[in-house]
């Protein structure tokens, strides 16, 4: 065990928490300004928002490479302010897997607020309190437990994610290997054993983060 | 809907079904070639060449490392001709007894070269240069690919494999590697000189060092498993002729002894 190298296990952590951070305002946002959207672009926004979702990650992959890379766009210009380059780097995972995963959090939070009791909002408007506060602290917390499958969710996938990741940020030993790539990678050199390991790895975060999604939807139907 | 329309569409789909098998014992005869992705440009003309020589041959390629090539034959893949780019993965199938008897032979040789996106201002001159401070990232096949392996190679003989295995991003086939030194998005890239010659937004900065690394050398082979031997050999046959060879050649590769 000491001749395991754990980079792979708190890199695939650390890019999935930030990006279920960022998804999570993004989703709560989105979701909430959608919710009071009128019904044509309610369908036409939910379809675009929603596209990450079918679209094979390699698309998603190829986009952030045209754009954020180096000859890229949007890349070009980072690289003249900043002297950076995003791509190859743990950070493009970032954006890869927000991108991913945003469809995740965005349906499940626009489930809950769809299910919410908007009377309570109205009624906390005539006592007077203001939106923020009521959308901060009635209507989040009604929607609890959807919110939170939708977090947990994003994260989930977020884990598991390959082919956009294998994409933007390669393969780096110690800078941008993730589980998914490392189990890519030990299996095409010929290394069966790691790649056993960092499947085993996954196995059991996925199986202990599907089992906490399964308990927050049985508490929200009950 | 009516008996009439779906007696139509029952008569279509069964049209359908005969139609396929129909049109493969017309077909012509497939060859599944297997090819190491430097191979791809070149391997791509000359299969335009050869469709006047064998009009009744269609050529199917599978580009990829020969790495991931030999596993997938090993795990049952259709492949009738084999072209890899390093004698460890023929030599493997040999071992295993995929290979046809007497079909085995050199084909080419290729050089591994240093490249740099274009209009890199590193001032790269040399392999040791990677070592540098300045070369933050450099791409090179992993080590299931040859020109990984011939990468390490010469990086060992020059005594900084260490250093710069530690920066390096590891690609899955010379193809990209090269994508990854095209993008600009890592400092230099170890790649063949054939590829540098048809790709776009990279130049070749050094040759490695004579005898850094073994001989990069192509085999071919026909497999023992193909069902059209014949046209497979006839294939390979055909790269050694004056007009696949001015292919071979315009692209960088010389053809090895025989």
């Amino acid at each position: 065990m000491a001749r395991v190298n754990w980079f792979p296990l708190w890199n695939s952590l650390r890019i999935a928490a930030i990006s279920t951070g960022i998804t999570f305002f993004l989703g709560l946002f989105a979701a909430q300004r959608i919710t009071s959207a009128p019904r044509w672009l309610k369908g036409a926004l939910d379809t675009v928002l929603t596209l990450p979702l079918v679209l094979p990650p390699t698309v998603v992959g190829f986009f952030i490479l045209m754009f954020l890379g180096p000859k890229g766009p949007l890349g070009s210009l980072i690289k003249a302010w900043f002297g950076w380059t995003i791509t190859m780097r743990w950070q493009a995972a970032v954006i890869a897997v927000t991108i991913v995963t945003f469809p995740l959090m965005y349906r499940t939070v626009r489930g809950a607020f769809d299910a919410f009791d908007e009377q309570l909002i109205q009624a906390g408007r005539t006592l007077g309190l203001t939106d923020a506060f009521l959308f901060w602290r009635v209507k989040l917390p009604g929607c609890r437990d959807g919110i939170l499958a939708g977090v947990v969710l994003s994260f989930a996938r977020g884990l598991g994610e390959y082919g956009a990741t294998s994409m933007v940020a390669g393969y780096i030993a110690n800078r941008t290997a993730t589980i998914s790539t490392s189990v890519a990678y030990f299996w095409q050199i010929g290394e069966n054993g790691p790649a056993y390991f960092w499947v085993a790895v996954n196995l059991v975060i996925s199986l202990a983060v599907m089992t906490l999604v399964n308990l927050l939807e049985r508490r929200r139907a009950a | 809907m009516n008996r009439k329309l779906r007696a139509m569409i029952a008569v279509a789909a069964a049209l359908c079904l005969l139609a396929g098998p129909a049109a493969m014992a017309e077909a012509v005869v497939e060859l599944n070639v297997f090819a190491a992705a430097s191979l791809t440009e070149s391997l791509n003309q000359i299969a335009e060449l050869y469709k006047a020589v064998q009009p009744d041959v269609t050529l199917a390629f599978n580009f990829d490392s020969s790495g991931t090539l030999q596993t997938q034959i090993e795990s049952g893949a259709q492949a009738d001709v084999f072209l890899s780019a390093a004698e460890k993965q023929m030599d493997a199938l040999a071992g295993g007894g995929y290979l046809l008897d007497g079909t085995r032979a050199d084909l080419l040789n290729n050089k591994a070269v240093l490249i740099v996106p274009e209009g890199s201002a590193l001032g790269l001159k040399s392999f040791e240069d990677v070592a540098g401070d300045s070369v933050k990232l450099v791409a090179l096949g992993n080590s299931d690919v040859p020109v990984g392996q011939y990468a390490q190679d010469v990086f060992t003989a020059l005594g900084i494999w260490d250093k710069v295995s530690a920066k390096a991003s590891l690609g899955a086939n010379v193809k990209e590697v090269l994508s990854q030194v095209q993008s600009g998005a890592v400092d230099c890239g170890v790649a063949y000189l054939t590829d540098a010659a048809t790709a776009k937004g990279v130049t070749v900065v050094a040759e490695a060092p004579e005898g850094s690394h073994k001989p990069v050398v192509y085999p071919g082979a026909v497999l023992r498993a193909s069902a059209n031997a014949d046209a497979a050999k006839a294939f390979l046959a055909y790269l050694t002729t004056p007009d696949a060879v001015k292919v071979f050649q315009s692209v960088g590769f010389t053809m090895a002894a025989p």
